[in-house]
């Protein structure tokens, strides 16, 4: 609403103000088209938005009545080791999960492009982790890196390798989160690559065949300057995705976040503080501290990737 | 034309405005609770909460009240809270959750003072320190008990027998008075059978002991006092169980524990009286091999559970005679036979529901364990703000497990986080 209550009178240029303010009218079909999409958002978007950020200046335990204690929540976030923790933990898992899903991703693209046979099947088998639950799929990843019934270690055992306490290491409990990130997002990063491939034109790669270049430098001067959009947008889907880890550690090793808290990503952080601790203002300050940082990412992978594109 | 586009135009945006109008006021706390014009009388609980055929039998017995029971799923405080701030469809009776109460009594004004209504005369039936959890600092009881989960040693008969340790209930109880004799016991058993420690997670045992003491993290002062002795001595038995490798590192409810259970490598657990279902549950090879036995150290609660009435209430005396009937010690034992759910008030211990023996246990009685145990729970206080303080020991706690922290820097930085959230909370 406060679109169709602020744009009109940009566009209402410069004749007299009483026929532009029927102009203005006149295209109420238009807003009313649009205007599901804006309420929907105002009511489950902005709102919730605009609450957040009036918690975070308060104290709230939840139900009694709130205080107003100006900045004192992001003074206590500064000082928080606990927070710097779960922002560290939460990178760390963005690397190790993100750099990995789209290495695979590609290389699984490139793969599926030149294949003729069962795509379909293949394109249906990848996209599966990305629709199956989160919670049963981490229930069942718990189930995989457990010390002494998993699978990985019963692997390692028959192979006469030393096992590993996996959910029970600060590194093991890293490596299972980002483990089933991968798994669950590779498919879809896959889909989207491959997507992108179809539509680099056919001649560029008969014209460098025939200047006699191979797969790889086909590779590297046609297909990933050529995809370089999908990358981007794969990029900032991987950031928003990553940087809101929550569920995968949450069932995987706890609330706590497991041996050192190597688990507890900020999302954990935040919901641990708002629904556990019932420590809203606080949490109020945690979750806007995410949604800059997700600014900041978007904004980095922005420049980075559509910079060199430019060049 | 004209027209209808203005009023068109005009209508929608009443129509956000009001939304957003109505969604803002709903969030101010305490006013504009609208009473129940439906003549019900709406029941909040989770799934389990309540015995079946004691609530079947409570609505019957109440015609008048329309009595509309509704299982709530998911997180149950925070649906309770939300609707309790949103204003409308509040249930007139809500179950309130043993490990939620501690938070929800500074917000007492919302829920019904029992005392208001006659619960005088009953309060007398339920086990007292479970009366005082939902009992303000002022002396208003908002939740009568449903039920409590007074704490026990389960063991594996047949792995302490296979060890050369006492496996006889009694002989148990007589040998395994302390934690001291458990992780004496434990190196014994480690020594005879590498596979078992006698500690299935010592993160599990630090819980325990901290709710056998009368004193947690917070004084009634709201002081601080997490960095004392009681706190560290349960820190440091637990630590001792992980450095003398008699600890599991087998936290309950994990894939590792089911199977522990079933196969014997976890042949211990030290848990509420309703863990015994979970155990059934995941020990299909077990039955007959169990044993129930007194907790080292004395017993604790863990879980359990309060039904309370809300402001929202019409007729709060009436409300409160459903709750005295579905909570009376013989509906507590019926939803016992119905739902294992342990009775509050002693003198359900003696019905026959709970006097059976248990093919499971090979044929021991364990409210012959549990219900003395129910009658010896300390009472402690509990701040609002005590869970939340609680964590970073837990967490501290993981990383002496992994070994990547020792005992003292892991305790620095547990007493610093608590020393922390505390000052958040505005404790001293």
């Amino acid at each position: 609403m406060t679109l169709t209550a602020t744009a009109p009178p940009r566009s209402a240029g410069t004749a007299e103000p009483g026929r532009r303010r029927k102009s203005i009218w006149s295209y109420w079909r238009f807003y009313l088209a649009l205007s599901p999409f804006y309420i929907l958002f105002a009511v489950f978007g902005l709102y919730p938005l605009g609450s957040t950020i009036l918690l975070a200046f308060q104290k709230w335990d939840g139900l009694g009545p709130r205080q107003f204690v100006g900045l004192q929540n992001f003074s206590f976030l500064l000082e928080d080791s606990t927070f710097w923790l779960s922002l560290w933990n939460t990178l760390v898992l963005f690397v190790m999960s993100t750099v990995p899903t789209l290495a695979i991703a590609l290389t699984l693209a490139v793969m599926l492009n030149s294949a003729i046979r069962f795509k379909g099947i293949y394109r249906i088998a990848y996209f599966i982790p990305n629709i199956t639950s989160l919670v049963a799929a981490a229930i069942f990843f718990a189930a995989i890196f457990s010390t002494n019934f998993g699978l990985i270690n019963s692997g390692l055992r028959a192979l006469g390798l030393p096992t590993e306490d996996w959910l029970g290491q600060p590194w093991g409990i890293k490596i299972a989160v980002s483990a089933m990130i991968v798994w669950q997002w590779t498919g879809y990063n896959t889909i989207i690559y491959l997507a992108g491939l179809q539509a680099i034109p056919t001649e560029q790669y008969e014209a460098a065949k025939v200047d006699g270049a191979g797969p790889l430098r086909t590779f590297f001067s046609i297909t990933l300057p050529q995809l370089r959009p999908v990358v981007l947008f794969t990029v900032i889907m991987s950031t928003i995705g990553g940087l809101q880890t929550f569920t995968e550690p949450q069932v995987m090793v706890g609330e706590t976040g497991g041996a050192d808290q190597s688990g507890l990503t900020t999302v954990l952080y935040f919901y641990n503080t708002a629904f556990r601790a019932n420590d809203y203002g606080y949490a109020g300050a945690i979750a806007i501290s995410i949604f800059l940082l997700v600014l900041l990412f978007t904004a980095i992978n922005w420049r980075l990737l559509r910079g060199r594109s430019s060049e | 034309m004209e027209l209808s586009r203005r009023t068109l135009l005009a209508g929608s945006f009443a129509a956000v405005v009001a939304a957003a109008t109505g969604c803002s006021s709903s969030m101010d706390a305490g006013s504009g609770q609208k009473k129940n014009a439906t003549g019900n009388l709406a029941l909040w609980c989770w799934g389990g909460g309540l015995g079946k055929s004691v609530l079947d039998d409570t609505i019957a017995h109440f015609p008048d009240q329309h009595i509309k029971y509704s299982e709530i799923g998911g997180d149950f405080k925070q649906k309770l809270v939300t609707t309790l701030n949103g204003g409308t469809a509040i249930p007139d009776i809500t179950g309130l959750k043993g490990e939620d109460i501690a938070s929800l009594l500074p917000q007492a004004d919302r829920f019904v003072d029992l005392k208001t209504v006659g619960a005088d005369s009953v309060l007398g039936e339920y086990v007292e320190w479970k009366v005082k959890q939902a009992t303000t600092l002022d002396g208003k009881v908002i939740g009568l008990p449903i039920d409590i989960g007074p704490t026990a040693l389960f063991y594996r008969e047949d792995v302490f027998a296979k060890a050369g340790l006492p496996s006889d209930p009694a002989k148990v109880a007589e040998q395994l008075k302390t934690w001291e004799d458990l992780l004496a016991a434990g190196l014994e058993l480690r020594k005879a059978n590498p596979k078992a420690p006698i500690v299935a997670d010592a993160t599990d045992m630090y819980g325990t002991i901290i709710n056998q003491g009368t004193d947690r993290y917070i004084d009634k002062d709201n002081k601080f006092i997490g960095d004392q002795d009681h706190i560290r001595r349960a820190w440091d038995l637990s630590v001792k169980a992980i450095t003398t490798k008699v600890d599991g590192r087998t936290p309950g409810g994990t894939p590792d524990w089911n199977a522990g259970l079933d196969q014997g490598t976890v042949p211990t657990v030290v848990g509420a009286a309703w863990v015994a279902l979970d155990i059934k549950a995941a020990s299909k090879t077990g039955v007959g091999k169990w044993r129930v036995a007194p907790t080292p150290s004395g017993p604790a609660n863990f879980g359990g559970s309060f039904l309370a009435i809300t402001k929202n209430a019409p007729d709060p005396a009436a409300a409160f005679e459903v709750i005295k009937y579905l909570l009376s010690p013989d509906n507590q034992a019926k939803a016992f036979a119905d739902a294992q759910i342990f009775p509050a008030t002693p003198a359900a211990y003696e019905k026959p529901q709970l006097k059976a023996a248990d093919p499971f246990f090979g044929g021991q009685v364990p409210i012959d364990v549990l219900g003395p145990a129910a009658a010896d729970v300390p009472i402690a206080y509990e701040s609002p703000f005590d869970s939340a303080l609680a964590a970073p020991y837990t967490a501290a706690l993981k990383s002496v497990q992994a070994g990547s922290k020792s005992s003292e820097a892991a305790w620095q930085q547990a007493v610093s986080q608590a020393k922390q959230i505390g000052k958040r909370q505005g404790v001293q």
